[in-house]
Parts: C-alpha cells; sequence; structure tokens
C-alpha cells in the first residue's frame, strides 16, 4: 500500500494552481454563471488557453491527440476545477467528444471534433423521453431511413441546453422490430434542422433545461454515428464518462469549505458552538470518507481497471453528500439559510448554500441514479443474485 | 501511489486468514467467552509464526510496516480473536519508534522473545483521554486504572502516567506485588480489567512523545478492528442472501436487500481507506492526530451500522450465536468505543474545522 501521490503529481496541482489563480476572475465566473456554460467571449478565451495546455484530453493517447498521461491527472484536474468552481468542459468535451473520437468515422471526427474542442459546437444531449427515464431503452423516439435521409419524430425530455447548443446527440429508435436495446441509433442533429420545435422547461434551481420535439426531421445518413442499431452501446459508453465528474469531490469540499469561512467570518460565535461544531465535523467525515471512494475509482481506472462498484459508489456517495451538505448547512445558518444571492450581502456565502439545496436533487437521480447504482455495487460489485 | 495491498501483503493477509480458519475453530472462541478467558494457544502461534514482529525494524524480523501490523490486526478482528496482539503491538512500537534506547531494546527483546507481554493502561475513572492524573511518585503508583485490555492476563501494564506533571509511560509488574484486577464484562466478551495499583513499583521508561504515540496507535489499531469486524459482516451477510429464500427467490435478489447491501459496503470501502492511510501516515511520522481521529471516526461509525443492516438481512438466524454474526456485532461495538468513540474522535475533528485541509492531496 502506498498513499502518496508521485512528484509529479503534485507538481502538476501546483502548476494548475497557479493557472486557476491567474484565470479566475470575476468576469469569467459571471459569464459562466450567467449562461450556463453555454458561451461567451470570456469563456472562449480561457477556453483556447486551456486548450493551449491540453489538459482536459491529457489522459488521451498520443496518437489520438492527448499526452498519454495516466488517469490520476485527470482526476486531480477536474477535483481541482471542480473545487475551484471553473469550466473546464461541459458533457460536450467530456462525454460526446470521446464518444465520437472512439465510435464516429473519420469524416466525422474531421466534421466535428475540432468545434467540440474549441468550444464552437454545444452538444445537447437527447437519451431520456417522457416515457423512458431509468428505463432508457424503453426510448420511442423514430428514426426512419428515406433515401439518404434519416427522418426523425418523436419527443425528448431534459434536453439540456437544446436552446444554445448547436446540435443534439440523440438515441433514436432505428428497428421498432429488434429487442428494445438492439434497435438504437445515435443521430447528430443540428438545432437549426427544419421541424425541430425546443422548448425551455424552468427549473428550481434557477437554470432551465429544454423538451424537444421532432416533427418529420430530416438529417443526412452520414449523422448516424457508430453503426446501424449500435446506439445503446454508445450511450453506455457516454454515460460512463458523463459519471466521472458526478463523483467529484472538488465542489463539495468547496461548499464545506465556504460554510465554515462564512461562519468563522460573520458569526463566529455560532462557530465556537460545540453543537455547531459537532455537525461541521460530521460533515468534514463524511467528505473524507467520499474522498476516499472518488480517490478509489479513479486510481482502479488509472490501472486499466473498470471499476463497475466503484464508480457507483463513489458516485452514490458523492450525490448523497451534497444533499447533506446542503441541508445542513441551510440548518446551521438559520432563516438566513433561506436568502438567495439575490440579496446580496444580506445572503450568506452568496446564497451558495440555498442554491446547492436547490440543485442538489438532480445529482441524486441524474447520470444512473442512485438506486440502479446501488443494484450496480450488489450485482456487480458484491455478486448478489439478479 | 496503490491503494490496495501489494503482493506481499496479499500474502501476509492470505496466510494469516488461512492459518486462522484452520487454527482458531469457532466454537473453541465460544467457549473462551463463556470461560472470560484469552486465547493462549492461538497467541503462542502467532508468536510462534513471528508476526508479532511485522511492525519493528527488519533487524528485529519485522517488515518496519504499521500496514502489515494492520493487515494482522483486521484479520484477527475478522475471526474474533481473542488476542492482544494490537495491545502489545502499540507498546512495543510507541517504545521502539518514541523512546528509542537501551532500556526501550531490552523490553522489545523480551516482548519478541515471549518473555513479556505488555498492555497499554491508559484510561482513569472518568474515561477521558485528555485527563490522566495517575502520578509516578518516589518509583510506585497507587491510584486505579479503567477499561485496560487483557489487563488481567498481561504480565506487564505500560501504564500512562503524569511524571513530575508532564506525561510519561512507566512499566508495571502485573503480577507483581501491589497489582489487582478486576475483571469487566464488555459488550465485546474479550477481557479487560480495572486496576488497582496500591504502591506499586514502577518504572519510567517514557516520555510524552511516546504517550501521544501510544494513544494514536492505538486508536489507528482499533478503527481496523472495527473494520475487521464489519467488513466480516458484510462478507458473511452477503453469503447468506445469496442463499437464503424467501418467496421463492435468494433474498439477496431483492432490491431492498440488495440496497442494505450496497450500503454495507460504501461503509467498509472508505472506512477501510481511511483506516490503512492513518496507519501509512502514523509509518511516515506524518499522521495529525486529526486524520487518526477522522480514520477512527469512520470506522466507529461504520462497524455498528454495518453490523446492524447485517441483522436486518440475517432476521432471526442472526441473533442466535450458534451463527458467527453476533462476533462481530458485539466485538464491533466495543472496538467502536475503544480509544476514543465516534463523539469523542468528532470532537477531536471538531477542534481543529476551521483550520484549511487540503481536501485533494
Amino acid at each position: 500500500m502506498d498513499f502518496e501521490w508521485e512528484p509529479e503529481h503534485q507538481a502538476f496541482v501546483e502548476e494548475l494552481r497557479a493557472f486557476i489563480r491567474e484565470w479566475r476572475t470575476p468576469e469569467l465566473l459571471a459569464e459562466y454563471a450567467a449562461s450556463y456554460g453555454a458561451g461567451g467571449p470570456e469563456l472562449a478565451r480561457f477556453r483556447t488557453a486551456l486548450e493551449e495546455k491540453g489538459w482536459a484530453r491529457m489522459c488521451w493517447p498520443v496518437e489520438q491527440g492527448g499526452q498519454g498521461k495516466n488517469l490520476l491527472y485527470q482526476f486531480l484536474f477536474v477535483e481541482e476545477m471542480e473545487y475551484w468552481g471553473m469550466p473546464y468542459g461541459n458533457l460536450t468535451y467530456t462525454s460526446i467528444g470521446p464518444s465520437i473520437q472512439h465510435f464516429g468515422s473519420e469524416e466525422q471526427k474531421k466534421r466535428w471534433l475540432p468545434g467540440i474542442w474549441n468550444g464552437d459546437y454545444t452538444f445537447a444531449i437527447g437519451y431520456s423521453e417522457p416515457n423512458a427515464g431509468t428505463d432508457l431503452a424503453a426510448l420511442r423516439t423514430r428514426a426512419v431511413r428515406v433515401g439518404d435521409e434519416w427522418v426523425i419524430n418523436g419527443q425528448k425530455i431534459w434536453t439540456s441546453l437544446a436552446d444554445v447548443a448547436t446540435h443534439i446527440w440523440l438515441a433514436a429508435r432505428t428497428d421498432p422490430d429488434l429487442p428494445k436495446h438492439q434497435g438504437i441509433s445515435v443521430l447528430v442533429v443540428p438545432t437549426d434542422a427544419p421541424g425541430l420545435t425546443i422548448r425551455p422547461l424552468h427549473a428550481m434551481y434557477g437554470g432551465h433545461t429544454c423538451e424537444t420535439f421532432y416533427d418529420d426531421v430530416r438529417i443526412p445518413v452520414g449523422n448516424l454515428v457508430g453503426g446501424l442499431n449500435r446506439g445503446w452501446g454508445i450511450v453506455m459508453h457516454a454515460l460512463n464518462h458523463e459519471r466521472v465528474g458526478l463523483a467529484a469531490t472538488g465542489a463539495l469540499a468547496r461548499l464545506y469549505d465556504q460554510l465554515v469561512a462564512h461562519l468563522a467570518e460573520e458569526r463566529p460565535e455560532r462557530l465556537a458552538d460545540p453543537v455547531v461544531r459537532r455537525r461541521l465535523a460530521e460533515l468534514a467525515l463524511d467528505l473524507h470518507e467520499h474522498r476516499a471512494l472518488a480517490l478509489r475509482n479513479a486510481w482502479i481506472i488509472s490501472k486499466g481497471g473498470t471499476p463497475i462498484a466503484e464508480a457507483s459508489m463513489a458516485k452514490v456517495s458523492g450525490t448523497e453528500l451534497r444533499a447533506r451538505i446542503a441541508n445542513t448547512a441551510m440548518d446551521l445558518l438559520g432563516r438566513y439559510g433561506a436568502l438567495s444571492k439575490e440579496n446580496g450581502e444580506l445572503a450568506p456565502a452568496e446564497g451558495r448554500m440555498e442554491w446547492a439545496f436547490r440543485i442538489a436533487p438532480i445529482f441524486r437521480f441524474g447520470g444512473g441514479t442512485n438506486e440502479v447504482m446501488r443494484d450496480i455495487i450488489a450485482g456487480a460489485g458484491l455478486g448478489l443474485p439478479r | 501511489m496503490n491503494l490496495d495491498l501489494d503482493p506481499t501483503q496479499e500474502l501476509l493477509r492470505d496466510t494469516v486468514r488461512e492459518y486462522l480458519r484452520s487454527e482458531v475453530p469457532l466454537d473453541r472462541i465460544r467457549a473462551l467467552e463463556r470461560d472470560q478467558h484469552w486465547d493462549e494457544a492461538l497467541w503462542k502461534g502467532v508468536c510462534d509464526q513471528g508476526w508479532l514482529a511485522l511492525p519493528f525494524a527488519e533487524t528485529r524480523g519485522g517488515s518496519g510496516s504499521l500496514v502489515d501490523a494492520g493487515i494482522l490486526v483486521e484479520e484477527l478482528a475478522r475471526r474474533a480473536a481473542i488476542v492482544p496482539l494490537m495491545e502489545v503491538l502499540a507498546c512495543g512500537v510507541a517504545l521502539e519508534r518514541f523512546a528509542p534506547g537501551p532500556r526501550s531494546e531490552a523490553l522489545l527483546e523480551d516482548l519478541l522473545a515471549g518473555r513479556i507481554l505488555p498492555v497499554p493502561a491508559v484510561l482513569e475513572a472518568d474515561d477521558d483521554f485528555g485527563r490522566i492524573a495517575l502520578s509516578l511518585e518516589d518509583g510506585c503508583l497507587s491510584g486505579e486504572k479503567r477499561f485496560v485490555d487483557y489487563g488481567q492476563f498481561a504480565s506487564r501494564h505500560l501504564v500512562a502516567v503524569r511524571d513530575a506533571g508532564a506525561p510519561a509511560l512507566c512499566l508495571v509488574d502485573a503480577q507483581g506485588p501491589g497489582v489487582s484486577c478486576r475483571a469487566l464484562r464488555t459488550i465485546g466478551r474479550t477481557p479487560a480489567a480495572a486496576v488497582t495499583y496500591r504502591g506499586a513499583p514502577a518504572e519510567r521508561v517514557a516520555g510524552r512523545e511516546a504517550v501521544a504515540a501510544l494513544l494514536l496507535l492505538g486508536r489507528a489499531f482499533a478503527a481496523l478492528q472495527c473494520v475487521g469486524s464489519a467488513g466480516q459482516a458484510l462478507d458473511q451477510t452477503v453469503a447468506y442472501a445469496s442463499v437464503r429464500e424467501a418467496f421463492g427467490r435468494p433474498i439477496g435478489s431483492f432490491q431492498a436487500v440488495k440496497h442494505h447491501a450496497a450500503n454495507m459496503a460504501i461503509k467498509v470501502v472508505s472506512s477501510r481507506h481511511l483506516a490503512y492511510e492513518a496507519l501509512f501516515a502514523l509509518d511516515r511520522g506524518r499522521a495529525s492526530a486529526a486524520q487518526v481521529a477522522l480514520a477512527k471516526a469512520s470506522a466507529s461509525r461504520t462497524a455498528p451500522e454495518v453490523t446492524m443492516l447485517a441483522h436486518q438481512i440475517h432476521g432471526g438466524n442472526g441473533i442466535i450465536e450458534e451463527n458467527d454474526l453476533y462476533f462481530f456485532t458485539l466485538r464491533g461495538k466495543e472496538r467502536s468505543l475503544a480509544w476514543g468513540s465516534l463523539e469523542e474522535c468528532l470532537a477531536d475533528v471538531a477542534a481543529g474545522v476551521h483550520e484549511p485541509v487540503d481536501w485533494l492531496r
């Protein structure tokens, strides 16, 4: 056993922290918050700088444009960026790009990847439907081949970013006669395609997601990724990439630190209260337990393993903890805890705890609901019968 | 970085596990519990195998690794063994590393040769590690220590005292004059004693650093005992749920049972990681009191939570003593209180909550 980081990992963290100190400006953070990750001039400048460093893809093989680094670098990168609330790549970058790289044709890679890496392209993800969520393979949106085109009809929901995206990464049924997991394909739909209707759904965390309606939407046959009826494997691959970020400790540690800093500065008498300190200590304990699981997950991947149970453990533990931190933080803040950031200096810690409480539910069911994650831990991890 | 056992450590774990499986019948443990005794036969075996030397310097036949010693501690807990291994190792390591010199050398030689069996005697009537009052006066001790694990069977007590006001450790002949032990019956069913010293001759062998080290070592080892109990309870539960049927299916196929098991596994994996991480840091002299407190808080919380879920899944079968589950429930809870309960450890963490932590390194 050896719990030590290698010197090169430590050096990387130092370099990364210096980079973050340089780029973490109020302007950048304001733009990031206002555009909910979609884009803007500051973000574009920042993404260019990040792209020059090559960090976001540093663990990719060299021949695919990466640096061939050990996956622990990726873990440190995501954790640190999450901690500082920095935009390090949305799902287009972390999930769709790798999937196109893995499953796409050479022509498709040339067509879409450069725009993904430089931020020109944003892909919204169209998996879920009103009647196909956790049971995703029940999806019914149809794509029918007519000549050189696919004609799409149906409805998707939780198509976040669709209103600002350039493309939709769509899972559609291309063969209704095959068993439900086998008749699905992945198609790339430009958001300006005629017949596509996008309707925003305003969410309680202040942002919005979208539902998208497909009414005889026509796209070229060349927009089908990874082979006819091969969509299920592609979706699972992309979801695995998506879950890595969901398990990060960084954002949670940041919330905790902000809570403690607020109490220390504004409510020292409350921080001196042994009951308050006891509850904070318990959150610190939870955070350390979660950090252990997140690190184990990354470490197993870095050795070339597939941490099926460990990934699910980290996902469950991190997302449950996020809700617990937000809830406890608001309790410790009392009535001030209810104040949102719009209240200016009256809102404790800029209203982050109040906001964290509103957004926390998403993480528990999103990216694979925690109940399914626990099934995976019990089945694939512990070997309990189906 | 390597977050798992390396091949040598895996071999050690497998060897110990196999040895305990073949040499320690669980019915013998039941008999020892009834007789309120300890497992002298196993102790002899542990000494003969050379495992006692594990955390000590290579010149003494060890690997110098607390993590290796931790593997032994965890495996013994998984077999519900009744031997004072962690107590003896904590004494020996505190002396070897924090009170170097000819006296400690001689004591370690005696310890490894089986000539002495020392156990720590720390807590007093008010059960508070921070308030040790027993004072060394003219080479003698008069007063009481409580919760001295294996105190009635040890040959020496390594007693935490005040010497001219400062923390120190002194050695007392536990079977000698002026020492009387009253056996305590704990939920863990392992031996412990309340000890009264009446002018018992005592030899000062170490100072403040060794006292602090002894407390951290005891805490980290006790964390692994909790983890061992919880881990064994989980494994036994998975095996049971895979074969026990209800409504024509193994109960382990029901989602409610799966979710209990998944939550148990999350607890065990994270607590085990933190416990070994603490030992690793202690080995390098870099463990803060807060880190060890976090590890023990985690383990102290995990053991009762996991074993209670194990009982829920076992139903009535887990309650009867013919089933092995009770070993881990009872030992796990007792160990979760030993060397710092969840509340005591969280209080230590709470004392430093305002101090910055580098979460990611």
